[in-house]
């Protein structure tokens, strides 16, 4: 099965859509709800990918458990895909080796790569966000979206990124959760006061992709207008 | 110093070159990534310890907290992404002389040679809508990085100008201004949406954004469940 896509990323950075031009025959797999549009001749299928086991790691990867393919039955066909709020979509070609992406990251794939959870253990928990990373790995097309734009950083030594704002990264590069270098004064006010609590720190060899905006900031600046309960 | 504007105008963040000893102060939680050489020190207020971790505190409870990190190149070719919190624009102005008075939400980061002020009180806070809204007063010379809710446009005020208070980012303080009412009556301007405006009068420049934070909170706001 052909495994390269015909694509075009378009609207970037804020209103990013991906389309693909489906040949007859060639298939897609995108997260439940991506797709905005598509044309007669493709057929959406929702199942579970990969068994059940595989599919309960992507639950965990903060994705559903469901992925829907869309295949070219009855002749060539596109589909347009849309993240569901503000943001970047990103392309990467993979060629037998993996990504890392973020919770909620993942859109859409080609044929030929597989996506799981990894359990990231006492890293993943103590970086707030859960940094419950997916895997994809595999030859094909993979596309990935954030909140805000996305940048790519090509780490050559060592970079530090906030645990909030990674989008994906090569698992070439070796990576800890910490807090902020250099960030003295004692535990409480460097976790309370800094605001950047936990980052991510890379090392090696390899591209890191960020969002330049995070959610949970804007979730925290909307708290104050909730109403208050009344008893 | 080095900066670049990357990602606008929506998404925009800020992008600075650094050379060993350069240093920038941010708004917490601004760091988006840097380089490894780059150490941090975070403050309350102002630099060099004003206002104390108690007085801090104190306004974290007031829901005042202002809380600085200073980020200091200990290497040279170093990187620092810095972005705000809403969906909207990042604009540099150098301050030359005189001092700026900013939105607190809109203060995104300076030099360190300028001096930032969270104590002022030019506006008194409770008339304005939005309970998060707080004002720094940014004195020295330097650069000064500003953030919106929306697009951010610029007025050179000469006579005089009005502004929905929710519509400002920042203005000059050579400006004179006054809090008064949209319309003739204080009944009539609420009923017409407009709740209270600021009426600068003057020479200086004057920064406002296309869209109006409190407005998007008190739409948001109810459609959650309470506190």
């Amino acid at each position: 099965m052909v495994s390269t896509l015909n694509f075009e990323i378009t609207q970037r950075p804020d209103f990013s859509m991906l389309k693909v031009a489906l040949e007859s025959g060639q298939q897609v797999f995108a997260e439940p709800s991506a797709m905005a549009s598509m044309s007669p001749n493709l057929t959406l299928k929702a199942g579970l990918k990969g068994g059940a086991l595989k599919s309960l790691g992507r639950m965990f990867g903060g994705e559903s458990m469901i992925v829907n393919t869309f295949t070219a039955d009855k002749g060539p066909g596109e589909v347009v895909f849309a993240p569901g709020h503000i943001g970047d979509t990103q392309h990467y070609r993979l060629t037998g080796g993996s990504l890392m992406l973020q919770r909620g990251a993942y859109m859409a794939n080609s044929a030929g790569i597989e996506v799981t959870g990894k359990w990231q253990g006492a890293k993943g928990f103590f970086s707030g966000e859960g940094l419950v990373l997916l895997k994809a790995s595999g030859t094909g097309d993979l596309f990935f979206n954030s909140y805000g734009a996305i940048l790519e950083i090509d780490v050559t030594d060592d970079y530090v990124v906030d645990t909030g704002y990674i989008v994906a990264f090569e698992d070439t590069l070796q990576y800890r959760v910490r807090t902020l270098p250099g960030l003295r004064g004692g535990g409480f006010k460097r976790l309370f006061f800094s605001g950047e609590g936990l980052v991510c720190q890379f090392s090696g060899q390899g591209k890191v992709w960020v969002q330049t905006r995070y959610v949970s900031p804007f979730l925290s600046w909307v708290n104050p207008f909730r109403l208050t309960k009344n008893n | 110093m080095q900066y670049d504007l990357v990602c606008r105008p929506a998404s925009t963040a800020v992008r600075f070159a650094l050379d060993a000893g350069d240093s920038i102060t941010c708004e917490v939680g601004a760091m988006i990534a840097m380089s490894s050489g780059i150490t941090v020190e975070t403050t309350s207020k102002s630099r060099g310890g004003g206002g104390g971790i108690m007085k801090g505190i104190k306004r974290m409870f007031t829901g005042e907290n202002f809380f600085l990190n200073h980020f200091t190149a200990q290497q040279s070719n170093q990187t620092l992404l810095i972005g705000p919190t809403m969906i909207g624009d990042c604009i540099h102005h150098p301050l030359r002389s005189g001092s700026m008075v900013v939105q607190g939400s809109s203060w995104l980061a300076s030099s360190s040679s300028i001096d930032i002020d969270a104590t002022w009180r030019g506006f008194t806070s409770a008339i304005f809508s939005g309970e998060s809204m707080f004002w720094v007063k940014c004195l020295g010379t330097g650069d000064l990085f500003l953030s919106s809710y929306g697009a951010i446009y610029p007025i050179q005020v000469d006579g005089e100008y009005t502004v929905d208070t929710g519509h400002i980012v920042a203005f000059e303080d050579t400006l004179q201004f006054k809090i008064g009412k949209a319309g003739k009556s204080l009944v009539g301007s609420f009923l017409g949406g407009e709740g209270l405006v600021c009426k600068f009068q003057g020479q200086g420049k004057l920064y406002c954004q296309s869209h109006n934070p409190p407005s998007l909170g008190k739409l948001l706001g109810p459609k959650l469940k309470p506190r």
